[in-house]
């Protein structure tokens, strides 16, 4: 399957810089012995042996840390774009780049997570293939997005999923948070109110619909009502070749 | 202040929690950054990661003295230990011990048995990030960003971390001077 | 101390918030009462920079016992006997001196509480009122939450925050 060009990209970019590198997928299972990219090149490794690869990939599942502590880091995400750009929509577009590559990971850890709670009989270790649960349809896709990520990210799903009603746009489709986690403690100050930080979140999201094969556009717009203030809507526009295949599966009525 | 009365403070202050992953990866996705803008040349991202640290600590000093409700510590071992036990409990749910004092008590290090900010990181094997990137540099910053604002003018860094092949993630933390009239009483 | 009773607050009438920088600037005033009469905008400037003296005054003027006088047994351990005679001391030496912390008249009472880092929080109230300490924590800690953690405050100065205004607000008028 043809990557979308960002993420053939953005792979690229890993192997060449410090990248942390979460979760590989083919890591999940089995004894060390199974798997094959042992660092046999040049890595050091402590003698007690506490590497990715030696600890358990669900050893944080349902670990907590502080609120404040992301708070802390994504405000100085903040303050460090807000140097390197000019205006608004700049900002907006390298918050969304930081949140972009978290998506593409974040994926390999939600298909890993919901193989081995819900299908203990896939435990072969095989690479490539794809997990079972991977989508294939828009709406399967939006699913994913509103509940499971949100709930790895957020601890609950996010509040609204809808479709364009304009039929000019039927390639659009809104997903709703109420009070984003991201801007809990941001207030952008008057002259910048077009402003919402959670394009890093828009940037998730963007990371994870790429890493599925659905191309899109992603952006997070202040929608605030008198009750929820701070009301985000990310609107994800999905590209034209999403748009024709997706007419081709349902033709052939796969869901 | 004894260190279990710290210990104490550090188990019992509420606060606000969120999925672990979401700080990690955020944190990752910060050093990956820098080290793009930056063209690796780690050397400058850790030094960028310091300054981040700092801003980062001379706002975060208030969330912990709001939240802990500790008040000024009588000398710097207590300090040491109201870091280890209190600071690092609250933030980063993890209390690294505190030892190798030098006899002047002025000089302490951080062992680390876990380290919230460095799980799922492989540093690249480029040959050179395992020798020169210290990928939890912002933790220096933060306490020496802290610190200042209560007065102590301290120096931190990294000496040994796991991720670059050491047994041990250890920070060394040395006590400048006391800053201004606020001289905590003389310990002698 | 001030941690004792973090919630429970009994009837409490907050007249207004002032909140002053390091070095004696207003950053941030507020009123909690529909309809009080408010200072000028250079009242309040003035106002905050002569109580951050008075507070440094209040400070400074603290008796100091001389060192050779205090008991063995209110001396921090290891002390000893062997204090240079010329030294001097607080009479809890274990305490830094606070400066001002209470200012009352028949009408209200001014309470201020100052950080350990040199930010002060004064809060006027009704001189009736009980509990103050309470407020005063969750105001530091709503500080410390809308004002530190906000990407777009910039330290020291006057603090534009509508997340701040609006927890704070709905967090004095809901509490009784």
């Amino acid at each position: 399957m043809a990557a979308p060009p960002r993420h053939s990209a953005m792979l690229s970019m890993n192997s060449a810089v410090a990248t942390p590198q979460p979760m590989p997928g083919d890591m999940s299972q089995g004894p060390p012995q199974s798997l094959t990219p042992q660092p046999s090149q040049g890595l050091r490794v402590p003698s007690n042996r506490k590497t990715i690869y030696d600890r358990h990939l669900n050893r944080s599942r349902n670990a907590e840390l502080s609120r404040a502590s992301f708070a802390y880091l994504f405000a100085e995400m903040v303050t460090y774009a807000q140097r390197r750009v000019t205006g608004i929509q700049d900002l907006e577009k390298r918050l969304n780049e930081q949140g972009y590559p978290l998506g593409l990971r974040l994926l390999d850890l939600l298909f890993y997570r919901t193989t081995t709670t819900s299908s203990s009989a896939l435990s072969s270790s095989s690479t490539s293939s794809s997990p079972p649960n991977r989508p294939l349809r828009i709406l399967t896709l939006l699913h994913l997005i509103h509940g499971p990520l949100w709930r790895l990210l957020f601890g609950r799903s996010a509040d609204a999923l809808e479709h364009s009603v304009s039929p000019d746009t039927p390639n659009e489709y809104m997903i709703t948070d109420n009070d984003p986690l991201v801007n809990a403690y941001i207030s952008v100050p008057r002259e910048m109110n077009q402003l919402n930080c959670a394009a890093f979140v828009a940037g998730i999201i963007e990371g994870v619909c790429d890493g599925c094969g659905f191309e899109a556009k992603v952006s997070a717009h202040n929608q605030p009502t008198e009750m929820w203030p701070s009301r985000t809507v990310f609107l994800l526009s999905f590209g034209e070749s999403v748009m024709e295949r997706e007419k081709v599966l349902e033709r052939s009525g796969i869901k | 202040m004894s260190s279990s009365k710290a210990s104490r403070i550090g188990e019992e202050t509420r606060i606000d929690k969120v999925n672990a992953e979401l700080v990690t990866l955020t944190y990752g996705t910060i050093v990956a950054q820098l080290c793009q803008d930056y063209d690796s040349d780690y050397q400058e991202v850790n030094k960028q990661l310091d300054k981040m640290g700092y801003n980062i600590g001379m706002r975060l000093i208030e969330d912990f003295l709001a939240k802990s409700g500790v008040g000024r510590c009588a000398n710097f071992r207590e300090t040491a230990d109201m870091i280890a036990k209190v600071g690092f409990k609250i933030f980063l749910n993890v209390a690294p011990t505190v030892t190798n004092w030098t006899s002047d008590n002025n000089q302490f290090s951080l062992i680390f048995d876990e380290n919230p900010l460095a799980d799922f990181v492989e540093l690249p094997d480029d040959g050179r990030a395992q020798d020169e990137l210290w990928f939890s540099n912002i933790l220096c910053g933060v306490l020496r960003g802290a610190l200042e604002m209560v007065q102590m003018q301290i120096e931190a860094h990294f000496v040994s971390d796991i991720l670059r092949g050491d047994d041990t993630t250890e920070m060394r933390v040395s006590l400048v001077r006391y800053i201004e009239d606020e001289m905590p009483p003389e310990e002698e | 101390m001030r941690r004792a009773s973090r919630y429970p607050l009994g009837d409490v009438t907050v007249f207004s918030l002032i909140i002053i920088n390091k070095a004696g600037g207003l950053i941030y005033q507020r009123e909690y009462q529909a309809g009080l009469r408010s200072l000028s905008t250079n009242d309040y400037l003035v106002l905050a920079g002569t109580f951050h003296g008075v507070h440094a005054i209040t400070r400074s003027i603290t008796p100091k016992l001389p060192l050779a006088q205090t008991s063995p047994a209110t001396t921090t351990p290891g002390g000893g006997g062997s204090a240079p005679p010329a030294g001097y001391s607080y009479p809890n030496p274990g305490i830094a001196a606070s400066g001002l912390e209470h200012l009352e008249t028949e009408k209200f009472r001014l309470t201020c509480f100052q950080t350990l880092t040199g930010t002060k929080f004064l809060l006027f109230t009704d001189p009736m009122t009980g509990n103050v300490d309470t407020i005063m924590n969750k105001i530091y800690e709503l500080y410390a939450d809308y004002v530190m953690k906000n990407p777009f405050y910039q330290l020291e100065m006057p603090v534009r925050c509508e997340a701040f205004d609006r927890h704070l607000g709905a967090w004095l008028r809901g509490r009784t």
